[in-house]
């Protein structure tokens, strides 16, 4: 008993160890701590692979004509952060925002939601997702010639036909417009 | 049945557990008799939603099986996918895995020692095992960003790399909460309450246990040297040092004391995990799904845990079914709890762990 009683003392002396929140305005949160979704609209593609592996049900990407709008519903996201782990792009990450706390009325606005507007192709006119430029940087960073402002204004096809113009040692397609 | 005997219905709700079983005891004064279990309150169809979902799916699904061995089904249940997609997972990924198990183990059986003095009436000690187990739960939420569902297990490896300031990180609280393990050791060793309530009591000799098949700490409680662990080594504990707890008591407080030395085993494990980590990427992507079946076991903190998958070339699992240790252990109660009384029947239950929510899934 007596090795109890040692514990019991040491304990009392040392006080309560929980936080009395929400009389403190934080508690102990870490770096890491899977919190609420967010998302970088400069990276994301759209190309669904979140929704796809999202088990919760809690991401919707609509798309349209002129972009497209990723929504996360934060009351359905159970934060196993397996859309974190599989987006391509590094898009989505979890914060560590715990607070979910909101008004019963305020139930469906709880939501993380992105529009990404598409622009069209300098080429053909077809709406397009840029590439984001950091992607870009990456992808082009053995090509030091080439104009990553230009190829980031076209479609997929285009940047294709430019890609094999630049391999024949034709000018770009644009400016080949222009002299017409 | 004598005049003097009568049948006792007890639970469903909170016998030991917030976990609700419902026994039907048949008692001649305050002596059980027999005991007959009923089960199935918490049956929620998991096997088939686990059919109708994506593998990927799946590891999120299988973690929210159970609270306390979440990670083991995750771990398990992303092992049986590998081993059906014939996937290799880095090395870096085995040691994660195993640094994550063995994290959950020294938390899960904290628990289940602190129910344990909690039933036996010994709420000062529960509470400071509680505050013990919240070294734990600090870990879990600093590193893997939550208290119960780590997520850290992906089918090709692991979602969550751990970097080297956070094994620093593990290790330091390690030597924190290695003397405080002592101390709650000497306590279970040589505490009156704790040996009055709990020695001899629920004996499961061990031909019996064999005979039952039961697994985990209730197996190594009887003496019987049954750990997956060693039999059939996975992930990194090929590479790693660690000892197969057994007591010969077969009792209550034999169980609790095979956890209790299991603690040490854990810590163990953690410190070479985060000496050893190998450097190196935590994930591989998936290739094509075959047609094809396959099996794997673990050593989750109750016991064998035992995944079977079929796949049929789609990405949706064509069968997944598991088996939980708590399905053996808890068909042993009926030995153990054989001539006890009324008022220790919540005791024996907890020492054998049940996850009633695992069981019936």
């Amino acid at each position: 008993m007596a090795g109890f009683l040692k514990v019991l003392f040491r304990n009392l002396l040392q006080g309560p160890s929980t936080d009395p929140f929400p009389l403190v305005p934080e508690t102990f949160t870490p770096d890491r701590l899977r919190g609420k979704v967010v998302i970088n609209q400069d990276l994301c593609m759209g190309c669904g692979i979140c929704s796809y592996v999202c088990v919760a049900g809690a991401i919707n990407i609509e798309k349209r004509e002129d972009g497209h709008t990723i929504t996360v519903w934060h009351n359905s996201c159970c934060r196993c952060a397996a859309c974190r782990q599989y987006c391509p792009m590094h898009a989505i990450s979890l914060e560590p925002n715990w607070h979910s706390a909101h008004a019963e009325a305020d139930k469906y606005k709880v939501i993380e939601q992105k529009t990404i507007a598409y622009e069209p192709c300098s080429v053909c006119g077809k709406m397009i997702r840029p590439v984001p430029e950091a992607t870009l940087k990456k992808l082009y960073v053995h090509n030091d010639d080439v104009d990553l402002n230009h190829v980031r204004s076209l479609c997929p096809s285009c940047r294709q036909l430019e890609d094999a113009r630049r391999s024949a040692g034709l000018p770009p397609a644009a400016e080949k417009k222009a002299v017409e | 049945m004598s005049i003097s005997t009568y049948t006792m219905p007890l639970g469903p709700v909170h016998v030991a557990l917030e976990e609700p079983v419902y026994f039907h005891l048949t008692v001649e004064g305050e002596n059980i008799k027999n005991v007959e279990l009923t089960s199935g309150h918490v049956h929620r169809g998991m096997e088939r939603m686990a059919m109708q979902r994506t593998l990927v799916k799946n590891v999120t699904l299988t973690e929210r099986v159970c609270s306390l061995c979440s990670n083991s089904h995750s771990f398990t249940y992303s092992m049986v996918v590998e081993n059906a997609l014939n996937l290799e997972i880095p090395e870096r990924a085995k040691y994660l895995r195993v640094l994550a198990e063995e994290i959950k183990r020294i938390a899960s059986h904290l628990f289940n020692l602190a129910i344990q003095v909690h039933i036996a009436g010994f709420k000062s000690f529960f509470m400071h095992v509680m505050e013990v187990r919240e070294i734990m739960q600090d870990i879990k939420e600093t590193v893997y960003g939550n208290r119960m569902n780590l997520a850290a297990n992906c089918i090709g490896g692991v979602k969550c790399d751990v970097t080297d300031e956070l094994l620093e990180y593990i290790l330091k609280q390690m030597d924190v909460i290695e003397p405080q393990l002592e101390e709650i050791k000497d306590i279970f060793t040589n505490n009156h309450i704790i040996l009055t309530r709990t020695n001899g009591l629920g004996i499961l000799p061990p031909e019996d246990a064999l005979a039952l098949g039961v697994c985990g700490p209730t197996a190594r409680g009887s003496g019987i040297v049954r750990d997956v662990r060693r039999d059939t080594p996975y992930a990194a504990y090929p590479d790693l040092e660690f000892d197969v707890i057994t007591e010969p008591g077969c009792c209550v407080h034999s169980r609790a004391m095979v956890r209790v030395r299991e603690l040490f085993e854990s810590v163990k494990l953690i410190r070479q995990c985060c000496n050893k980590m190998p450097k190196g990427p935590v994930f591989n992507h998936m290739g094509k799904i075959p047609y094809n079946e396959a099996f794997a076991h673990t050593e989750a903190p109750r016991g064998e845990v035992a995944y079977y998958i079929r796949t049929n070339g789609t990405d949706k699992p064509a069968r997944l079914k598991w088996r939980v240790p708590s399905y053996m252990n808890w068909k042993a109660l009926g030995v153990m709890m054989r001539g006890c009384q009324i008022a220790e029947v919540a005791l024996v239950l907890n020492s054998v762990d049940p996850c009633v929510s695992c069981t019936e899934r």
